[in-house]
């Protein structure tokens, strides 16, 4: 177990704070002489301490167990070395690399293509052993040499459902027409592609027929 | 030289007229509001009707507390949507009317980009993220290449839908998100509602039927109401910092008529000093609803070059705010 203290605030040895998410501390420390990344969900002060409790417990405990499904699906995901519930944290492999959000807007065309088509396969195959991403954005993606690391499994659960997976879907659309305007069409493309060929033409097509049928009860929507 | 655009709203229960300056001031904001009968929401004809029969007593009183006159304005804005088509068509009458008889420009507004541009007009901001909250709109936005994006929003009910169906259900009359407040505000006892978040997006649906099948098992309506303000609000209030976190922008900005709920802002504020970032809230006055919101955009457009030949001004029912070109931002 990692060492917490008695107020429940995991002890993060030599860290330093890498990134503030929306729900969780990315800190950067070590673990048993290994460079390791604690995820600290720390309490929300705007969600009722009840409420609040509950869910990060529940999502910690649940990413844990979704990052060891995604990798028995063959997408890489970072180790994970321990668990404090307690504490909310996680303790994980450090992926050394760089979001591809950040990366996005500076590809070239051939290099978008093959990101976003491996990030099509990567989430077929996620799909395909019954659990959804969750958080599909550019910002949870990570580009290393040897190619993407899925990371923050924390809205991830276990689904066989065309609704589910088409939502998943929904997310990544929203994240590229929205932040990534510019290469939105391309990467898009792309990732139908790549999941196409993860799960086949049959599978895609019914999944972007979800899609389609999810967007049109947005707002105002008006899908062709 | 100094021009006046006026500006008529007639999405949904509000119809308002407003008088602005091309500098920003906002010389009259006149409204009237229809309100349907308790426990029933908006009658899209009755509220219509209630257009027609105000709208020359809200437009007179408008110009006469602007201190202007007809001849002195430079066009006419109108909110060509989204929103309900029969009430849309009042505005739409009242615009084309003005625009034709004085010989100047129609100019379309889109009613979700008016509340945002209204809000970074009286609040400062630059470059907010924004929750749009409202009865017609639950979105979170922020601006990037050349248009106001979404970044989240509900699936199913918005947020004003979710807490007027819940009134409602209660026996209450829309808008009901005050009352539901002052209840709020009397019980600290938290009941377990569904809690979904989906990314960036939430949905309310399930919340909603959950919270009217506590009422029907004879649960206070006021502790009810704490748990679906709790549930709900920090479910946008999640994805709002999850827009937050995602784009790095150090401003966000509630705008619409739910904004005006102390709860949500208290939230929001909480949420936003975690990430040093500066909260704004549109003034109470002009949160919700109005006439401000389509002068003051209708300005931006219109300065922009955007007008609309009265034969092609028909109404828009479903315009989504992210089909919108911004030509006056950069």
């Amino acid at each position: 177990m990692t060492a917490s203290t008695s107020s429940g605030e995991a002890d993060v040895p030599g860290s330093g704070l890498l990134y503030r998410g929306a729900e969780a501390d990315i800190v950067r420390g070590e673990w048993q002489g290994l460079d390791a990344v604690y995820k600290v969900r720390k309490p929300l002060a705007y969600r009722l301490p009840v409420l609040d409790d509950a869910i990060r417990r529940q999502r910690t405990v649940r990413e844990a167990e979704m990052l060891h499904l995604a990798k028995k699906a063959g997408v890489p995901a970072p180790f994970l070395y321990d668990v404090d519930v307690r504490s909310s944290t996680l303790v994980m492999e450090y992926i050394e690399g760089t979001r591809l959000r950040d990366l996005t807007g500076a590809m070239g065309e051939d290099e978008a293509a093959q990101a976003f088509q491996e990030f099509g396969e990567a989430t077929a195959r996620l799909h395909r052993a019954g659990i959804v991403h969750g958080d599909l954005t550019t910002a949870n993606v990570v580009v290393r040499d040897r190619g993407l690391v899925f990371i923050d499994f924390g809205l991830a659960f276990r689904t066989t459902r065309l609704e589910d997976q088409a939502v998943d879907l929904r997310l990544i659309k929203e994240t590229l027409v929205g932040a990534h305007p510019e290469v939105s069409r391309l990467a898009l493309e792309e990732l139908f592609r790549g999941y196409s060929k993860a799960s086949g033409a049959v599978k895609l097509r019914a999944v972007q027929r979800q899609l389609r049928s999810i967007e049109r009860r947005g707002r105002y929507a008006r899908v062709t | 030289m100094k021009k006046h655009i006026l500006g008529v709203e007639s999405t949904a229960h509000t119809f308002s007229v407003s008088v602005v300056s091309s500098d920003g001031e906002i010389l009259s904001n006149t409204k009237s509001i229809y309100k349907p009968p308790e426990g029933s929401g908006i009658h899209p004809f009755e509220a219509s009707q209630s257009h027609i029969a105000s709208a020359p007593s809200v437009l007179s009183q408008a110009l006469t507390l602007s201190g202007l006159q007809l001849k002195d304005v430079s066009a006419v804005a109108f909110a060509k949507g989204p929103g309900l088509g029969p009430c849309l068509r009042v505005g739409a009458v009242v615009a084309r009317t003005l625009a034709s008889s004085l010989g100047i420009p129609l100019v379309p507004v889109n009613h979700a980009v008016g509340h945002i541009e209204l809000g970074c007009l009286l609040t400062g901001s630059k470059d907010p993220v924004v929750l749009l909250v409202s009865g017609g709109h639950t979105m979170i936005i922020a601006y990037a290449g050349k248009r106001w994006r979404i970044l989240g929003e509900s699936l199913d009910l918005t947020l004003g839908q979710l807490l007027d169906q819940f009134g409602r259900h209660h026996g209450l009359s829309s808008p009901c998100g005050r009352a539901i407040e002052e209840a709020a505000a009397g019980s600290n006892s938290y009941l377990r509602l569904p809690y979904v978040v989906k990314g960036n997006d939430v949905s309310f649906s399930g919340l909603l039927t959950a919270s009217k099948q506590m009422l029907d098992s004879g649960k206070p309506f006021t502790d009810v109401s704490y748990s679906i303000q709790e549930t709900a609000f920090a479910m946008v209030t999640e994805v709002t910092e999850r827009a937050l976190a995602f784009t790095g922008k150090s401003e966000v900005m509630i705008v619409g008529g739910v904004a005006a709920n102390r709860r949500l802002s208290s939230m929001m504020s909480t949420m936003a000093e975690r990430h040093s970032a500066k909260l704004t809230a549109s003034p109470l006055e002009y949160s919700g609803d109005c006439g401000a919101q389509i002068a003051w955009t209708g300005w931006l457009a219109y300065n922009s070059g955007i007008t609309v030949p009265v034969a092609d001004s028909e109404v828009t029912q479903s315009w989504r705010l992210d089909g919108v070109d911004i030509l006056w931002r950069s």
